[in-house]
């Protein structure tokens, strides 16, 4: 077998497993104690099993909804690398979640009152915001020539963060101060779902951008190598582009409407992977999907249990993770 | 303000807006500083660096940054000094006659020196601020906030330092008197074991924000009869997970709402919204209570309002509970000159 | 055969900024936060260009710099399309063939190569073997062996585990031109391939080339502007000035002090030299032109 295929299937089996145990681990734990055998005890009714109604309402959706995000930033995070051929790149570098922050900055101190589908109107409105995002950037970097410019891309991305950023300081300050409250409270991220309602809304988009991502590790291979030199090598390379940029944007959308700006994730979990099973996109993609998937889950796991019963948010939770792990991963690189 | 960063670039801070429209949102003086000291030790609270200035007589042109102060002032029969309040404040009606400046993060330095008042009454935290008036020479009353006792103790205390210590007292006696009563009838009572909700994402069960075992709410609430459920909690307010909700099982659950009325169809929304919780007794019994008005999170004369709806609430067969939609009458301050 | 017909191309609309990229520019090196990036000349045309290149021939493309041959090459290759006028490849419209396919005839090595990543030396010389892998196929033991002998080639097979950004100038370049034959494509297009190497890589550079194309029969085209280099490796030469093919032909007969004159502004001489066994040329002094 060749060098990649056997570390692509061992990268599989690994970090699958990580993710795996991490998903059905994460609903056992927490600071009220419940037991395995009474939460699949089909003579209590559920109406009367707290430990059932602990598991599958509270837990369970919160631990999918962890495994989702953290696998869908981390994804987008490597897809955004190659995508921008820079390892400093994130998800939100390109504005997307700064779009989806305003989003859902306008419906909190408006206090929309709708909901579509089970999908709350902060929800709706931060996809929303994300679409407009992605729009605007995609359009700026189409404006001068019919190709696609990463580097217009790019400026776009970051004249856009700071212009949305603005307006959401802008947003906050008229606000409420409930209001102002909640908005800073969901810049921090918040995975407890309280149902699979926001979990549904999100997965088909996200299903839909992990099939693009299938096919774009190789191209993302050679696109991180020189444009010219993927286009050599049989790439369509503006389509590779719109592809990337297109599905790592609407999935970072989707999963910033569902948990918020969780940061750390698109640029640590890539890095880490990178450590340990080199650059090649075909593992890396995947690879960086199962850890971010286990990562946030147990982050989540933290940001619940450790000063319960408060809740802290699970975005300083991986902050305080990512922030000294970016800074040695900085200094490591002199 | 500051913004918990997911990784993106922050644009520039505001400053200063000045001057807002009168009338425009219900503010919450409680809630600001509850909310606001859920990100600074509680300490802090009583570290004030700013020396007040003591003038000589009785204060003829008081500014009031604090909405809960402002309720007092016309409690006690100093309305008519009153040259101008905060952004936030509603009530009483006169003072959306009056000029606004500003209030706990941007008060309006230049209006309120323009006004030439000869007492401000503003927040202790407000250091910056506090040295510039001290600089200008004008005379300061710190507003403390804390809990329910403490509203009547600063009523007094504030009383004396308009001159009106007399009027101050008989109010303050008036809202002891009414808080006794409530809690004399309730006596003896079963206290259902409650959730006090102060805050959470509309028609949804996400970011539920909670009052722990500290400050007025929770006294209010244990006044009326009601164990908090978060007791245990030495916070004012926090936010909890469904685990946790689902775990501890309040037998009631009270919400508070801060806009003054809400049409059937949304109340009916917001109630539907805890259905995701069936087995929890206050979802499975209809315990459910929606309160609306904006006095619920003001730390003044009002309070024994805000404790009679939950009075109601917790215990209807002794206060019949009224439905939830404006439980507060117009014309709520007992007894004003 | 790879032909040029009446080939025009005025200006890239397609690809605007990236096209820049061969030259060495690296979005890579754009600063994030201030997105300041460096000045790039928009990228020549060419006008009524017609050249033709035949099996196992090495094809020099001479010119100052922006005169057009990299829009060329680029041409030749089929990453650009002409706004008039047809390239093909053994008769076939570049444009009708698709590409992937394409690549398993044509290799380009572009000027300079900036990873933005750390790949293996293996891993580059694998990644010439995409265009011969299905869409979600893994490259197989032949691949690697394919890729390893590319490596052998250029005599680059030690470096194999090494990271690429460890290399030095010239091993990088042998590296990318492994990754180019790992492709097995027969034409092999390079872009200024000694630009930035030292006068010894430039050495080893042209020798592999020559090796190459005596040994495997490798077409070759290289566009330079280091006339000795050209002299030294190509046989024939096609010079290009603002977008125009002004001689083609054979070296002996196309690289003269006349056309060197008309190509630069330089008075040159050109001889054959003994000791190196090609023509040289050796620049003599400026004439300014208008």
């Amino acid at each position: 077998m060749t060098d990649v295929r056997r570390r692509l299937a061992v990268s599989m089996l690994v970090f699958g497993s990580l993710a795996f145990l991490a998903v059905i681990g994460a609903p056992l734990l927490g600071t009220t104690p419940i037991r395995l055998a009474r939460v699949f005890d089909r003579s209590i009714p559920f109406a009367d099993n707290v430990d059932a109604q602990i598991f599958f309402i509270a837990r369970l959706p919160r631990a999918l909804a962890g495994a989702l995000v953290g696998a869908t930033l981390a994804a987008a995070g490597v897809v955004f690398q190659a995508l921008l051929r820079n390892p400093l790149a994130t998800p939100f570098t390109l504005g997307v979640s700064a779009g989806a922050a305003l989003g859902a900055m306008l419906a909190i101190t408006m206090r929309l009152h709708l909901s579509l589908w089970g999908v709350s109107a902060v929800t709706a409105a931060s996809f929303i915001g994300s679409l407009c995002a992605v729009g605007i950037v995609y359009a700026m970097a189409r404006a001068r020539h019919h190709g696609f410019s990463t580097n217009i891309l790019l400026l776009a991305g970051v004249t856009l963060n700071s212009f949305f950023s603005a307006l959401i300081l802008f947003v906050q300050y008229l606000a409420d101060s409930a209001e102002a409250l909640r908005t800073m409270r969901w810049l921090m991220g918040d995975l407890d779902v309280a149902g699979y309602g926001p979990l549904l809304a999100a997965l088909p988009l996200c299903i839909v951008a992990f099939v693009a991502f299938a096919w774009l590790p190789r191209a993302l291979n050679l696109l991180s190598l020189d444009t010219d030199a993927a286009a050599s090598r049989g790439v369509n390379v503006l389509r590779v582009q719109r592809v990337a940029f297109f599905s790592a944007s609407m999935a970072t959308g989707a999963a910033v409407s569902l948990g918020g700006p969780i940061g750390f994730i698109g640029i640590i979990i890539p890095h880490l992977v990178r450590l340990m099973v080199g650059a090649d996109h075909r593992i890396v993609l995947p690879a960086s999907a199962l850890v971010g998937a286990a990562f946030l889950v147990a982050a989540d796991v933290v940001a619940r249990t450790a000063m319960a019963p408060v809740e802290l948010p699970v975005g300083i939770i991986t902050a305080l993770i990512g922030g000294p792990f970016f800074l040695w991963l900085l200094v490591r690189q002199r | 303000m500051k913004l918990g960063a997911g990784g993106w670039g922050l644009g520039t801070g505001g400053s200063g807006l000045g001057a807002r429209d009168s009338g425009l949102r219900i503010r919450l003086t409680a809630a600001v500083l509850a909310l606001v000291l859920l990100v600074s030790a509680p300490d802090a609270r009583r570290a004030v660096a700013a020396r007040t200035v003591e003038s000589g007589h009785a204060p003829t042109r008081i500014i009031s940054l604090v909405p809960s102060a402002t309720e007092m002032l016309f409690a006690i029969g100093a309305g008519p000094r009153v040259v101008a309040v905060s952004s936030y404040d509603r009530y009483p009606p006169e003072v959306d006659r009056l000029p606004r400046v500003g209030a706990l993060v941007d008060p309006d330095v230049e209006r309120i020196l323009s006004l030439r008042p000869d007492l401000v009454i503003a927040y202790s935290s407000q250091t910056d601020f506090l040295a510039q008036l001290e600089r200008a020479r004008i005379p300061v009353y710190l507003y403390r906030h804390g809990s329910l006792a403490d509203i009547t103790r600063g009523m007094r205390d504030l009383g004396s330092r308009v001159d009106l210590a007399a009027e101050a007292g008989a109010a303050a006696a008036r809202i002891d008197s009414g808080l006794a009563d409530i809690r004399i009838r309730l006596a003896g009572k079963r206290r259902p074991r409650t959730m006090l909700v102060i805050g959470r994402e509309p028609q949804s069960l996400r970011a539920i924000h909670v009052s722990g075992g500290y400050g007025f709410l929770h006294d209010l609430l244990d006044l009326a009869g009601g164990d908090n459920l978060f007791a245990d909690v030495k916070r004012e307010s926090m936010m909890v997970a469904t685990e946790t909700i689902l775990a501890r099982a309040p037998e009631v659950i009270i919400e508070l709402h801060y806009s003054d009325t809400a049409s059937r169809e949304a109340e009916a929304l917001e109630r539907k919204a805890w259905r995701l919780l069936p087995g929890v007794p206050a979802v499975k019994n209809g315990r459910i209570y929606l309160l609306y008005g904006g006095e619920l999170v003001v730390p003044g004369p009002r309070v024994v309002l805000t404790a009679q709806a939950f009075a109601r609430a917790l215990h209807p067969d002794v206060l019949p509970h009224q439905e939830a939609v404006r439980v507060i009458p117009q014309d709520g301050l007992l007894d004003r000159k | 055969m790879l032909r040029a017909d009446n080939v025009t191309y005025v200006h890239d609309r397609g690809r605007g900024r990236m096209a820049v990229v061969a030259q060495g520019f690296s979005p890579a090196k754009t600063d994030l936060h201030t997105g300041s990036t460096s000045a790039t000349p928009a990228l020549p045309g060419v006008q009524d260009v017609s050249v033709a290149i035949e099996r196992g021939n090495v094809v020099g493309i001479l010119g100052p710099n922006g005169c057009g041959k990299t829009t060329l090459l680029r041409l030749l290759a089929g990453m650009l399309q002409p706004e008039a006028g047809t390239v093909t490849l053994n008769g076939a419209n570049l444009a009708s063939i698709a590409r992937a396919a394409l690549a398993r005839f044509i290799a380009v090595v572009p000027q300079e190569t900036h990873l933005a990543f750390d790949y293996s030396v293996l891993e580059i010389a694998l990644m010439g073997r995409y265009p011969h892998l299905g869409t979600f196929e893994l490259e197989g033991p032949r691949d690697v062996a394919i890729a390893r002998e590319a490596l052998a080639a250029t005599g680059t097979a030690a470096l194999e585990h090494r990271l690429f950004a460890t290399l030095s100038g010239g091993e990088k370049q042998r590296v990318v031109i492994a990754s180019a034959l790992a492709q097995q494509a027969e034409i092999l297009l390079l872009d200024e391939p000694t630009a930035s190497l030292d006068l010894g890589y430039q050495f080893d550079i042209a020798h592999l080339l020559a090796r190459l194309n005596r040994e495997r029969g490798l077409t070759i085209v290289v566009a330079t502007h280091d006339l000795n280099f050209a002299a030294g490796l190509c046989g024939s030469l096609v010079m290009v000035s603002e977008g125009r093919v002004v001689a083609a032909g054979p070296t002996g007969d196309t690289l003269t002090s006349m056309s060197i004159q008309a190509l630069y502004g330089v008075v040159a001489d050109v001889y054959p030299h003994h000791a190196a066994g090609h023509l040289t040329v050796v620049p003599l002094r400026r004439i300014r032109r208008d």
